[in-house]
């Protein structure tokens, strides 16, 4: 990934994400290979590279004894870095920007798991870091705290900094990311542009209550039909539809074909992982 | 570092829930004791207890005779067992690891931070027993000089004056707590093994357990100077006159080379191992 | 990054060859050769025999597999021959020593000067005063290796020793010297003594049995020091000081030697032979009548009349006790190279007892009772 991107890392449960993002944080060591993190080697640069990294991984942590101001506190004094003098402005800014400036003195324990996500955030953006690595940051958050947590990844990323999101959820990346990769058993199987990879086909959906008098009037143009719909060859609706008209077809809806980050997910991917099949059932597939 | 340790292990109630449990037995002995006046015949039950009823200075020793077999070392278990995989179990181990906190400057820290509750925990129930000795039984004047009326008399007959009574307590508790470090070590071993500070916990006592117990067998005499447990009433010796170096410095050089084993084993199993929790 | 994978293998290797090191550290020491001085046997005798004026502070451990089955009469002798006691020894010469059984939660330290000895004995708070006597039951002072090997060494003959080699014991250098007794009655296989290179002070003393002479026996007794420093210790260190607040009491004789000495006052009718079973008797002086010694060297028999009050419950304990041949001639019993009978004589029950085979308490008995009746 470049710096700049909000990348979206996808893959479906059991396809290495997490451990990817762990080998990224020089939590898991990687059997074979090297792992490079802001164009350093990992874990040997973890001293100089982690301060500039922000994460959440798998769910958030905390002392559940301590206030969540009182956590901030520990894991910022935990590293190297992080002036000691600017560490009460840096809690507040944080806490303020993930929307618990409020809290004050409860203990964690006693914080609700959407509270407990949002801390999990200001942690990983105590150090203002280059790059964000967050898996699954919307996990418990409700669809309020989602769009919250949207908006705030959009403008940290409009000030420069570059967000590693990994996820199973594809509309949150779909929303989010400018550059996509996925991740199937272990795999990169893909990694492009999310505007290339939903780029236009070059053809169009006619939606219509009579397929068949579609393919009368483009004969050959017509790539598929289905029920209520077709999907013709041609780049330009408006010549489409033209042609339709004069032809008498009712139209009732017409589009340029995109695929779906779905489809392309789907396409990319095999099976989910966590499925497992016998051996032969698998073959048959 | 360490002072973040510190203050994630002091601030936790739990710690202080374990010392104070673990003065509340010295407590009920003295109180049941001045109550009933019934002191155990001489020769039996906890060190120095026999000897409370007429002079309470002796009553920390008798403390911490108390607690040593089982209640200190359970609790240091509990809390050095907790120390990484208790955070392992929590989930804050990956962002500690992530912020970064080097693994051996965690260990490190952990390590030390286990020692100073060591030393407060033998601390705190030294000086309550010691408050408890002065309310509850008869004390000598102090300031009473050696010959005088007064005075403590230590085991092999000789008075020790105040002064004297106070620097081998002093000693007395800074054995004790060195004899814990040992426990300390393998439950920090044993914690960076597992993700369940209960197994950690439970692995370090069965070898107190099992150490205790060959201990006390004969067939095991070749191998029980090098049980962990094997000098820890040593600091008993510190009360003859003039005091019994030998087994106290062996129990020091043992506890060292638990310590340094079990930190080195514990460094490397952990500077390598996948933080998967 | 492969590199920490094969550092743990590496971090491994460093922490285990740590331990083996460790592990092997105590074997080294102990295998470190000691040095081999060519002094004869009865060379070596003569200078255990003349050190009782070297000067040590020592710690020493002795452990004793002899199980007296004695009752309530000898319990503290009976403790001494059969534990494992835990001694710290500070010695200025003869009549100016100081040892102290260390238990785990007490002590129990013996101070001698000139006029006696002072017994303090913690967990009761008692200070007891004694006053040197001809006859005395052992204590733990005489479990010393130094003063136990100058003992057993003391009037062995020069046709009964041989050296052994040499040994490292408390990290001294030490000398083997083997003794094994010629008189037949004896009931010891052997005894091993090794004696400091140096200053001629015993450092290990092994007794061995009849019963269990093999090569792989176990010592019937075996005491030796662990450290030892020939320094003068401090006179303040073997003072002793009655602590205020201590129960002072007068020694007395254990009550079997008191009894003993009642018996032979009141029974003049005993009078005890010149010999029993080949061993001379020995002029003791202001031993009771009562009481004789026969023997020499470390084959010893003690032969003393016991009133019926003491006899009776003796001879329940005998003759309870596994091992204990009865007949006509009494009751008696061994337990490694030490025999006991109770004798029943006609004007009496007598109390053997010694370094002596069950053979030759029986030929005793029978010589005492046959020459009175």
């Amino acid at each position: 990934m470049r710096a700049g991107d909000v990348y979206g890392f996808l893959g479906a449960n059991g396809s290495g994400k997490t451990t990817t993002v762990r080998m990224l944080l020089g939590l898991v060591l990687p059997t074979k290979g090297e792992v490079q993190l802001l164009g350093e080697p990992m874990p040997k640069a973890a001293r100089r590279v982690l301060p500039r990294v922000g994460a959440l991984v798998e769910g958030p942590a905390h002392y559940g004894h301590l206030s969540g101001r009182a956590n901030l506190a520990l894991m910022d004094a935990a590293g190297p870095g992080g002036s000691r003098r600017t560490r009460k402005a840096r809690i507040d800014t944080v806490l303020e920007q993930v929307g618990l400036s409020g809290v004050g003195r409860k203990p964690v324990k006693a914080y609700s798991l959407g509270m407990r996500q949002r801390l999990g955030l200001a942690a990983a953006l105590l150090r203002r870091p280059e790059l964000l690595v967050l898996d699954e940051p919307t996990n418990g958050l409700d669809p309020q705290g989602i769009h919250e947590v949207r908006d705030l990844l959009l403008d940290l990323h409009r000030s420069g900094t570059t967000v590693f999101l990994s996820s199973h959820l594809l509309a949150e990346v779909e929303q989010l990311c400018s550059r996509v990769g996925v991740l199937d058993r272990g795999r990169l199987v893909l990694q492009d542009q999310l505007a290339t990879l939903t780029a236009p086909t070059g053809a169009t959906v006619v939606e219509t209550p009579d397929p068949q008098r579609v393919r009368a009037a483009l004969d050959g143009r017509v790539l598929e039909l289905g029920a209520g719909r077709a999907v013709v060859r041609g780049e330009d609706p408006a010549e489409v539809n033209a042609a339709l008209v004069a032809a008498g077809v009712p139209v009732t809806g017409l589009r340029l074909q995109r695929p779906t980050l779905e489809e392309v997910v789907l396409a990319a991917a095999s099976t989910s992982a966590d499925r497992v099949d016998a051996p032969g059932e698998r073959s048959r597939r | 570092m360490i002072a973040v340790e510190l203050r994630k292990l002091f601030r936790r109630p739990r710690t202080w829930v374990t010392i104070g449990l673990l003065n509340a037995l010295p407590v009920l002995v003295a109180v049941l004791l001045a109550v009933t006046d019934l002191a155990p015949r001489p020769g039996e039950g906890p060190v120095f207890l026999s000897a409370v009823l007429t002079n309470g200075t002796l009553y920390p020793l008798a403390a911490l005779a108390i607690v040593l077999p089982l209640f200190l070392p359970i609790a240091v278990a509990l809390i050095a067992g907790d120390s990484v995989a208790g955070e392992a179990q929590s989930g804050t181990l990956r962002y500690l690891l992530a912020r970064p906190a080097g693994r051996t400057r965690l260990l490190v820290a952990k390590l030390l931070s286990v020692f100073a509750f060591v030393l407060v925990t033998v601390v705190v129930v030294a000086a309550v027993g010691y408050l408890v000795g002065q309310l509850l039984f008869d004390v000598q004047p102090i300031g009473a000089t050696i010959g005088g009326a007064g005075g403590t008399t230590g085991l092999s007959g000789t008075t020790l004056t105040p002064a004297d009574i106070v620097g081998r307590t002093l000693l007395a508790i800074g054995y004790v707590t060195v004899s814990m470090l040992g426990v300390a070590a393998f439950a920090l071993f044993f914690s960076t093994l597992t993700d369940s500070p209960l197994v950690a916990m439970l692995g370090a006592l069965g070898i107190l357990v099992a150490s205790s117990l060959l201990f006390t067998l004969d067939a095991a005499s070749s191998i029980a100077p090098y049980l962990p447990t094997r000098y820890w009433l040593a600091f008993v010796d510190f009360f003859r006159v003039p005091i019994l170096w030998r087994d106290v410095v062996r129990g020091l050089a043992l506890q060292g080379v638990y310590v340094a084993v079990l930190l080195g084993a514990a460094w490397a199993n952990f500077t390598t191992k996948d933080v998967t929790s | 990054m492969a590199g920490r994978r094969s550092g743990a293998a590496a971090r491994w290797a460093a922490v285990l060859g740590v331990v083996a090191v460790l592990v092997a550290l105590p074997s080294l020491v102990a295998a470190l050769p000691a040095s081999e001085a060519g002094t004869s046997a009865p060379d070596l005798r003569r200078a255990a025999v003349a050190s009782a004026d070297v000067a040590f502070t020592g710690y020493a451990q002795s452990a004793g597999g002899l199980s007296l089955p004695v009752g309530d009469q000898l319990t503290a002798v009976a403790n001494l021959l059969s534990d494992r006691t835990t001694m710290r020894a500070w010695y200025r010469g003869p009549a100016d020593w100081r040892v102290d059984v260390v238990s785990p939660t007490g002590e129990t330290g013996v101070h001698a000067d000139a006029g006696g000895t002072w017994t303090w004995n913690y967990e009761t708070a008692t200070a007891t005063r004694t006053a040197p006597s001809p006859l005395a039951l052992p204590t733990a002072s005489d479990l010393l290796p130094s003063a136990l090997g100058r003992r057993l060494l003391s009037e062995a003959a020069d046709d009964e020793l041989s050296r052994l080699g040499a040994e490292r014991v408390a990290g001294r250098d030490a000398l083997g010297l083997r003794l094994v007794p010629a008189d037949q009655a004896s009931s010891v296989a052997r005894v091993d003594v090794w004696v400091d290179a140096d200053s001629g002070v015993p450092l290990r003393v092994q007794v061995f049995g009849k019963d269990a002479a093999g090569a792989g026996a176990e010592a019937a007794l075996d005491t030796a020091f662990l450290d030892l420093e020939l320094t003068t210790p401090s006179a303040e260190v073997t003072a002793f000081d009655v602590p205020p607040g201590a129960h002072v009491r007068k020694g007395e004789d254990a009550g079997l030697v008191q009894a003993a000495s009642r018996a032979g006052r009141d029974g003049d009718r005993i009078v005890l032979p010149a010999g029993l079973t080949g061993l001379a008797r020995r002029t003791i002086d202001g031993a009771p009548r009562g009481v004789g010694v026969y023997g020499r060297g470390i084959t010893l028999l003690a032969v003393s009349a016991v009133p019926r009050r003491v006899a009776s419950g003796l001879h329940d304990a005998l003759v309870t006790a596994p091992g204990a041949v009865v007949d006509d001639l009494g009751v008696r019993i061994s337990a490694g190279p030490l025999g006991l009978m109770l004798v029943d004589g006609p004007e009496g029950r007598m109390l053997l007892a010694g370094t002596v085979s069950l053979d030759a308490l029986a030929a005793a008995a029978t010589e005492l009772t046959g020459g009175q009746s």
